[in-house]
Order: C-alpha cells, then structure tokens, then sequence
C-alpha cells in the first residue's frame, strides 16, 4: 500500500494586491499549491509573474491580502514563529553582513535559533565545509565572490536543519561553475531529507534538480506537474516529437521567443 | 533578551570595524566644544558669571557637546544599509522576537555612547572642567547621555524602517540641530528672551541637558536629575514601542 505524503508547503488561494494611492497592483492572484514532503519543486515564472512574492508570503516576510498557506504542517499567518522554526531561507539577494566573517555569521544564525553556543560553533564548522568555505571562514564576506556569498546563504539557511529550505533564485548571477556547485549542495541536502522550494528562471536548472515544477504567470499557476509530464501534455497535444522545458514555458506563459528576450516586468512593494 | 544581546554584540563588532563611523561621532563635538567655548568663554568669565558656579565656560558647553555626540545616530544607517542588502529579511526569517532585532543596534549603539562620553569626559577633566557631584555624578552624566543616544537612534530607526531610504534617514537626524539650538544651549534658561524660553520650556532635550549640566556644575541635584531620567524614560518608551510596531508590520 501507498501512503500520501505530508504536504511540506499548501497554499490555497493566495493572494497579494499593493495598492497605493495611485493604483493597485495585483502581485499575486490565487495561488494554490501542494508541495510534498521531500521534493525538489521548481516554481518558475518570467520577471514579474509573482514567485519572489509567493516565496516572501510563504517565508512569512510579506503579509498576504487573502488565502491560506500552511508550511511544514504550520499556518503561516497564524504561528510565524512556529514556522520560521522549520524553514530556512535564501532569498534573491544573498542577505549577509558584509562586516562579519562566514564563521561569524553562521555562528549568530544558530544562536538565533536558540542553538548553545558550543553547538553553534561546531555546526558553523560542519556547514563551512559542506559548502567549502572552511579556508575562508574567518575572512570578512565583503571579500567573498558572489559564489561563495551564495553558498554561505544557503549554509546559513541550513544552521537549523530545517524541514523545508526556501531558495529564491540561488543561481542568479552565478558562473557555469558555481551555479553546478550550488546544484550539487541543492540535492545533497535534499537527500537528507529537506524539502526544496526553488525558484529559478533557468529551465535546465529545473529541469535537472525539479520532481515537479510549477509555473506562475502574471500571479496565476499556469502549469503544474512534473518535468516529463508536462513535456509530455505538450508534445501530445502539438503533435511534435521533441519538446524541451523552454516550449512548456513559452506555451504556458503565452510568450515568444522573440517577445520574451529584453522582456521585464516589475512589482514593487 | 538573549536574541537581543547577541545582536547587540553583534552590532558592536560592526562598530568596532567600521572606525570611520565612529570617528566624526567624537570629533565633530570636540570641536564644536573648542569653538563654542572659543568664542563665548570671554562674555562668561567663570569668576564672575554665577550660573557657572565657579567652572569655566567650557563646563557650561560639557552637556551640548555631548548631547551631539549621543545624536549621530549611525546605527539606523547601518539598518538601512541592512535592509537593502537583503541581511534584514534574513533576520526576520528567524524567530526571534521583533523587539530583539531593534533592541539589538539599540544596546550597542548605548554601549558604544558609554565610551565616547566617558571619552568627551576625560577630555574635559584634561582641559580643567570637574564634575561637581563626583564619580556617581560621572556615571550618571554617561548613563543618562547612553540612554539619550539610545532613544535618538530609536527615532532613527523608525525613519530607517518607514522610509528605507540611507538619504532621508540621514536627513531625518538632522532635526537634532534644531531641538539642540531650542534649548538653553549658550545660557540658563532664565536668561533666554521669552520665545526662546517657551521654545527651550517646551524642548524635551531642555531637561536632558539641564540634568546634565547639574551634575557638572552643581552636584546632585536629584529633582533635576530625575526630570532628565523621565523625559528619556518617557521618550525612549515611545520609540521603542513605534520602532516594534514598525517592525512587527513592515512587508
């Protein structure tokens, strides 16, 4: 017999709307999903379509005008504290202190998560050298290259070992080198058992690391399954042989290639 | 607790490693002291100026300067700095209390003022100013210029979490000159023209500094020590509590 999995990330009509004096912006319009315990999902979607915004009101950084989400068992609108216990979180820019050295940082994210100071040290050392930074652990991060900030975000995501690892474009920016290093730290921990809720507008990169995916435009889900399934729906219904991740995203979000090239949407807070 | 002092420290090392934050803090005034004293201490002679109680001009200066040093207010920078790169949001993703996460700079930013009014102190003992109430009158003087720094960066803070903005942050901590001008900054109170008794009457910085000058000039004077105590208390109260709503609401 088949067990369900737990759901580690539910939202049921998740909405976000800005509104200012001027306008009102629809960030994010209903979105729902089910992320099961021990995937890697992929939520993509162009510039603008409301995945950072998603990914912000699921870390319980950003209020949610209406809808219900639960992480890790927890309703996120109700025990924030409870579940920012069971998550970690890595967004879009690499969120350190310029000022303190990679050791020093990690050391403080576990004291914050009540670890005693004697743990926080070892686990700083443990995480250091998952992410190979231990040669320049005790330097200041504002000499760090953009790789190795990225990979001490995600190691300070990790101090607690959370149940469920939120990682908003964590390759953004990064060389072929650092982005395949990122990949491998992704499925190491994943293999441990945390669930991974990825955005990223690389479709190889969900490709390659994703069970299922999801892909949000304009603040809607527009397709959502796994990587072969939704090749598959496309390819049967266009008749074609071959289909890449790139035609499912082009099909779904209704654009061009040529019109998706330069193409940036922007919604501020 | 324990969050908060662990951001304290924190923001203290940041502190430590940034000298070049620290440095105007105790230079600019130092020299407005010098100026100040420079241009004034003639009219004031300390022999026969009775509100100076036998000191020279500059133990009269002592509190403005002080004042000033406790209003730079660099740790709402440092916020700012921190918001916009993303560390802030990583600091709301854990679960630490609000509170903690603004106590934090707080605490470091009065540690921090414990030193460079102890500082500014020394330098004036150097140039033959004496603080009358002694050595609880010098704690007292460091404390209670601490605490003004504390509910000054509380204010700040709360700028930096509305606006975001380093510019308007920055601009924001300039309404220090003028509470600092409205008070009764070159003479007592009582020799002030009418409006600017009103306007110094009305200043809450008034009865900081004149709690202040007291212990400098004319040892425990506990009714005005006490009123310099509330009014801090009072004002660093409101901060905290509108720096912890801020937080507590920010998206």
């Amino acid at each position: 017999m088949t067990g369900v999995a737990s759901a580690a990330v539910e939202a049921e009509g998740l909405v976000k709307t800005y509104r200012s004096r001027k306008d009102t912006v629809e960030a994010v319009r209903g979105v729902d999903l089910r992320v099961d315990a021990g995937q890697v999902f992929g939520f993509l979607g162009p510039n603008g379509a409301g995945k950072s915004t998603t990914v912000r009101m699921l870390t319980t950084l950003l209020s949610f005008t209406s809808g219900v989400a639960r992480v890790a068992g927890l309703d996120v609108a109700r025990e924030p504290d409870a579940v920012r216990r069971r998550i970690g979180v890595a967004l879009q820019e690499a969120g350190l202190d310029p000022r303190q050295t990679g050791r020093e940082l990690l050391e403080l994210q576990g004291r914050l998560f009540d670890l005693a100071p004697a743990y926080a040290s070892r686990r700083a050392v443990e995480l250091l050298e998952l992410v190979e930074l231990t040669e320049a652990a005790d330097r200041p991060i504002k000499g760090y290259s953009g790789g190795m900030k990225r990979r001490l975000d995600l190691a300070s995501a990790l101090v607690h070992e959370p149940d469920v690892l939120f990682l908003d474009e964590p390759t953004t920016g990064l060389d072929p080198a650092s982005r395949l290093t990122v990949w491998d730290e992704v499925r190491r921990i994943n293999e441990r058992g945390t669930t991974v809720f990825l955005t990223t507008q690389y479709l190889e990169e969900a490709d390659a690391l994703c069970d299922r995916l999801a892909i949000i435009d304009d603040g809607r889900i527009v397709r959502e399954g796994t990587p072969e399934q939704l090749k598959a729906d496309l390819r049967e219904r266009l008749g074609v042989r071959e289909v890449t991740l790139d035609d499912v995203f082009l099909d779904a979000t209704g654009r061009t290639r040529t019109h998706v090239e330069g193409e940036v949407q922007e919604v501020t807070g | 607790m324990t969050h908060a002092w662990v951001l304290g420290k924190r923001a203290l090392r940041e502190g430590i490693r940034t000298p070049e934050a620290i440095v105007p803090t105790l230079f600019i005034p130092l020299f407005f002291l010098v100026v100040n004293v420079g241009q004034a201490a003639k009219i004031f002679p300390g022999s026969s100026t009775d509100f100076l109680h036998g000191q020279g001009y500059g133990a009269f200066q002592l509190p403005s300067s002080m004042l000033l040093a406790a209003s730079f207010g660099s740790a709402a920078l440092f916020l700012v700095e921190e918001i916009e790169g993303g560390y802030f949001d990583k600091l709301r993703a854990t679960p630490v209390r609000r509170s903690a996460i603004v106590a934090g700079r707080l605490i470091a930013e009065g540690v921090k003022t414990l030193l460079l009014a102890s500082l500014i102190v020394v330098f004036g003992l150097i140039f033959g100013i004496s603080i009358a109430s002694g050595v609880v009158g010098f704690v007292l003087l460091v404390l209670l210029t601490a605490l003004w720094a504390v509910v000054y960066s509380g204010y700040m803070q709360v700028i930096a979490l509305k606006t975001r903005s380093a510019a308007a942050t920055n601009s924001a901590g300039l309404i220090f000159f003028p509470l600092l001008f409205l008070t009764p900054n070159f003479v007592p109170r009582n020799l002030l023209t009418r409006p600017m008794e009103i306007a110094a009457t009305i200043n809450p910085v008034t009865y900081v500094m004149e709690a202040m000058r007291s212990l400098i000039l004319v040892d425990l004077a506990w009714e005005t020590i006490a009123l310099g105590f509330l009014v801090v208390a009072i004002a660093g109260a409101a901060m905290l509590v509108l720096s912890v709503r801020m937080i507590q609401t920010y998206d």
